[in-house]
């Protein structure tokens, strides 16, 4: 825990739990508002860290939003962009709605690098369930500038209104700029929480916020900023950082996910004279000047490496054999969820008509279309510099200050623009960085390790496969009376740095069958939306990771959250069985689910995309002409404040098995719908996504290791998988609250397009993907 | 030493002539647009058009680019203003019809792939002024060595934008 220490202070005055204190006056023009300096970003570099290694203080509000004379604002955000642009389009829109200043009156964003935000934490949650730090802070902001233009203009508050950053009250006006020009002034705010860990401070107390009512800025589709400077390559990426004397390299990795080191190759000096190799346990780098000399003597040094065997993996083939009969699933006990309720096994007995079944769910790659890569400057005075593409810099921070048994308060990262990793870096690293550190340290100078893409597929995290086993029971009326799921998952979260566990340094322990650090495994991720069913019952099983216990590396399949993980692994279950049940009711599907929800926001969005589908009841397969067959499918998700649907239609070919999405129509209820076009771009992305792991991904390997290595092996869907995308945002202010996860529409496609195969041909598809030729067999079956 | 022409700049490098020409881009003359995505010309994020055609630079060895007019995504802007005879002071603050589109229909998500996908834009726009959707489909996915991969999903906004970049180049502001 960071405890900040607060300076010795005069005049105070308190502003909602937060303290606003005159610290002087400053001569210069260029003052902030709530600035203890004038620390400028290039300033802040060379500025000692504070207490807990940041810069920043996060207890001062100037740490979070720099309001200054000129009325421009600055805000800064711990978690780094990744594609949503949230920070860039949301967060400004939150701050300017709380402050009460134009949405371009915040002119500059910093975020996601360790020495010059306040709060951490990663790319994910953005909204953290309506309550992202950065509105907390704005609200403070805009109380302690009311309470300054209350004493500059000598009216009482409550007669005061702003609009467009100029206070008026009693006929006079003052704007924020001047307000603070040439003020010295404190406001210190209250955090909990810890900085360089995954989810960093939070903002703390309760600022009165600006009602929803009056919002004017929340709601409107603003550009995402960074979105120009990339399109016309004026975006400094991850990929650009070039250092003085910096150096290039790659990694030569180990045979097999068990191997370990015998010798490494020998260097052909003749071809590669300024490349050296550098071994430390069983990492071997290979640096040399250029790219490509690093490149081809890394192929080189590979050729002749040599490594023990390992074969400790079940081979993709007995996956689901292995995890239902040799995974231990006892170590840790099975946890019910909140849902549950009533007597399920009386319930079942009594039940007229039942179905038992099991669901799997492969392996998948995040997959990001830029393998990892980062640049690391290890100092002589023993400072750390990792210049990388994280979704969690200061988690990150803290695993490269644990690998050197250091301090954090000696490692800085800073985030640049890159490829999306939909959750893979979300606990600090995606496999590059720590490489770069440990070889740079070991060559006396910044070193720049690239992943190529075969490493990318074998020695990077995986989204974890998992099985569900469902029990359920109607009633002579079609009704659900009881449903039971259990749902068995290997762990997940695995943070650990993998060249530190290569080159036999410090990390954090793996995650095991009783947990990860974060919780991700054994738990229900998926809520119970079908409140209208007597008889619940939901448990979750954990187990530690496939192969990692018998690796020589303690290595084996490591597993990492990937866009709604864990829920995406239980609602697909969930979510066809809900459409079997209504097939075995005699019930159309979209209608079932309506009849066994009973929140309202549910019944909405499953009413939204049947009106905006076009949805059709259809209770046996269509008989359409030729080989093709059409249908339709639904699916139903709760995630963090946000109620989803989706309807896809697709057309089966009865002679290849193959299936194309031809639409897809998701409606989402967020609450607050931030900004209408990102949002919409999201939902469209996240779709695409979900097509891609219904039809196609599936991750591949055998008894050693990952066999996957590059595009064709794991294909992902391509623009001729594209369906008609229609997204049909409900925006519901009277919620008062901005629910989360535009990325989650991912979870919604595979549920809707197996509901979808079972409308076609009343053939049920309990696993993805639904690749031809297991749609063939399906067919056959 | 290796001469290339690139962005309508003759430049001289030192890589030995089995480089890829992406290496050579990024490394020797710090261009930002292609990228690595995975070095075999599976993806399309390392493209740039070599005389006129989009390739791969991530396979394209130095020495075949020697004399071949080569233009990355920082030289869309002067290739479009060179096709439009603008003046120098007008380049200046120009971006390619298919840049601008990208913006307003806020294409990129992560924005990795963008590069690949604005160079096809173009060289589909080049080729088919008004593309129809099959058109622009198989432009991303069966005309060259691979599809254009995107991993965030943002093939629905690449084709509003290629059918807003197509009014934009006919003159239809009105997209």
């Amino acid at each position: 825990m960071i405890v900040y220490q607060e300076e010795a202070t005069s005049n105070v005055t308190d502003v909602f739990g937060a303290k606003l204190s005159r610290r002087g006056f400053v001569k210069s023009g260029g003052a902030l508002l709530v600035g203890f300096s004038l620390a400028t970003a290039e300033g802040m570099q060379k500025t000692a860290l504070a207490p807990g290694g940041n810069s920043l203080n996060a207890a001062l509000s100037e740490s979070w939003i720099e309001l200054h004379a000129d009325n421009t604002i600055l805000i800064r955000a711990g978690k780094p962009d990744f594609g949503t642009g949230s920070v860039f389009t949301a967060y400004r829109q939150i701050v300017a709605e709380e402050i009460r200043v134009p949405f371009e009156a915040i002119t500059t964003v910093i975020s996601g690098d360790t020495d010059r935000t306040p709060d951490g934490s990663g790319a994910f949650d953005f909204l953290q369930g309506g309550m992202p730090n950065l509105r907390k802070a704005g609200a403070y902001v805009y109380q302690a500038l009311l309470d300054l233009a209350s004493a500059q203009l000598g009216v009482p508050k409550d007669q005061l209104s702003v609009k467009d950053g100029v206070v008026s009250g009693g006929g006079k006006s003052v704007s924020y700029g001047e307000l603070v020009k040439n003020q010295k002034l404190n406001l210190t705010i209250p955090v909990k929480g810890e900085l360089a860990t995954i989810f960093g401070l939070t903002v703390d107390g309760n600022p009165p916020l600006k009602p929803v009512s009056e919002y004017t800025i929340v709601g409107r589709s603003f550009p995402n900023s960074v979105t120009a400077s990339k399109v016309a390559a004026k975006e400094t990426w991850v990929t650009d950082v070039r250092l003085p004397g910096m150096l290039h390299a790659r990694a030569v990795h180990p045979k097999t996910l068990g191997s370990k080191l015998i010798s490494a190759g020998p260097l052909d000096k003749a071809r590669f004279p300024n490349t050296q190799v550098i071994v430390r346990g069983n990492l071997v780098g290979v640096v040399a000047p250029t790219e490509w000399e690093a490149i081809k003597a890394a192929q080189q040094v590979a050729s002749g490496t040599k490594w023990t065997d390992w074969k400790g993996l079940p081979g993709d083939g007995r996956l689901f054999q292995f995890l239902k009969e040799d995974a231990d699933w006892k170590t840790t006990p099975a946890v019910t969820s909140a849902k549950s309720k009533g007597d399920v096994t009386s319930a079942l007995s009594n039940s007229p008509k039942k179905l038992s079944a099991t669901y799997q769910l492969p392996f998948l790659k995040h997959a990001p279309i830029g393998p990892t890569m980062a640049v690391a400057d290890v100092r002589s005075d023993g400072t750390v510099y990792v210049y990388t593409h994280t979704q969690n810099p200061q988690a990150l921070r803290a695993g490269i200050a644990h690998m050197l048994s250091t301090s954090v308060d000696h490692v800085i990262v800073r985030s640049f623009a890159g490829p999306g990793h939909y959750g893979r870096s979300n606990g600090g690293n995606a496999g590059a960085e720590d490489e770069a550190v440990i070889l740079s340290q070991a060559v006396g100078k910044p070193v720049r390790v690239q992943w190529m893409r075969q490493e990318d597929f074998q020695w990077s995290t995986q989204s974890a496969a998992a099985f569900s086993d469902i029990e359920m029971g109607l009633d002579a009326q079609g009704n659900l009376t009881a449903f039971e799921i259990d749902h068995y998952m290997p762990a997940m979260q695995d943070d650990r740095l993998v060249g530190a566990i290569l080159a036999g340094l410090p990390t954090i322990p793996a995650p095991n069958e009783k947990g990860s650090l974060f919780g991700l495994q054994n738990a229900l991720h998926d809520p119970w939306i079908y409140d209208g069913t007597p008889a619940v019952l939901e448990r979750a099983y954990g187990t530690a990771q496939v192969g990692q216990k018998s690796s020589p590396l303690n290595v084996g399949l490591r597993d990492h959250s990937m866009r709604t993980p864990g829920q995406y692994q239980q609602n697909f279950p969930r979510e066809v069985a809900i459409t079997e049940a209504a097939v075995l009711a005699g019930v159309d599907p979209l209608q079932f689910r309506i009849q066994h929800a009973r929140e309202k926001r549910a019944i909405a969005v499953l009413e939204s995309a049947r009106d905006a589908s076009g949805w059709q009841t259809r209770l046996e397969p269509e008989s359409t002409n030729g080989n093709l067959r059409r249908g339709r499918g639904v699916s139903a998700m709760f995630r963090s404040g946000t109620y989803w649907a989706c309807v896809a239609q697709i057309s089966v070919d009865l002679t290849s098995g193959a299936i194309q999405v031809e639409k897809i129509t998701v409606a989402v209820d967020p609450g607050i719908v931030i900004n209408p076009l990102q949002l919409k771009r999201q939902v469209e992305g996240g779709a695409v996504m979900g097509v891609s792991m219904a039809l196609k991904e599936e991750l591949r390997f055998d008894e050693s290791g990952i066999t996957t290595n590059d595009w064709r092996s794991y294909p992902i869907a391509t623009m001729a998988d594209l369906p008609e995308i229609k997204v049909i945002l409900m925006h519901k202010p009277e919620v008062g609250k901005y629910g989360q996860g535009s990325e989650a529409a991912n979870a919604l496609a595979a549920p809707a397009i197996a509901g979808a195969l079972l409308n076609a041909t009343g053939k049920v598809a309990r696993r993805i993907p639904l690749k031809p030729d297991y749609v063939q067999s399906l067919l056959r079956a | 030493m290796t001469t290339i022409l690139v962005n309508g700049a003759k430049r001289e490098v030192q890589s030995p002539a089995d480089t890829p020409l992406l290496y050579v881009l990024r490394n020797d003359l710090e261009l930002s647009g292609p990228q690595f995505g995975c070095g075999l010309a599976q993806c399309g994020a390392c493209s740039v058009l070599l005389n006129g055609k989009e390739v791969r630079s991530c396979i394209t060895p130095l020495g075949t680019a020697a004399g071949k007019e080569i233009t990355t995504l920082e030289g869309l802007p002067a290739r479009w203003a060179k096709q439009k005879g603008l003046s120098e002071a007008e380049t200046a603050k120009t971006l390619h019809p298919v840049q601008e589109a990208w913006i307003a229909e806020q294409t990129p998500l992560c924005g990795f792939c963008q590069n690949g996908m604005m160079i096809k834009a173009t060289e589909l726009l080049e080729r088919v002024a008004s593309p129809t959707l099959a058109q622009i489909k198989e432009a991303f996915t069966t005309s060259g060595p691979s599809p254009h991969l995107c991993r965030c999903g943002s093939y629905t906004a690449i084709i509003e934008a290629v059918q807003r970049a197509s009014n934009l180049m006919a003159g239809r502001r009105e997209a």
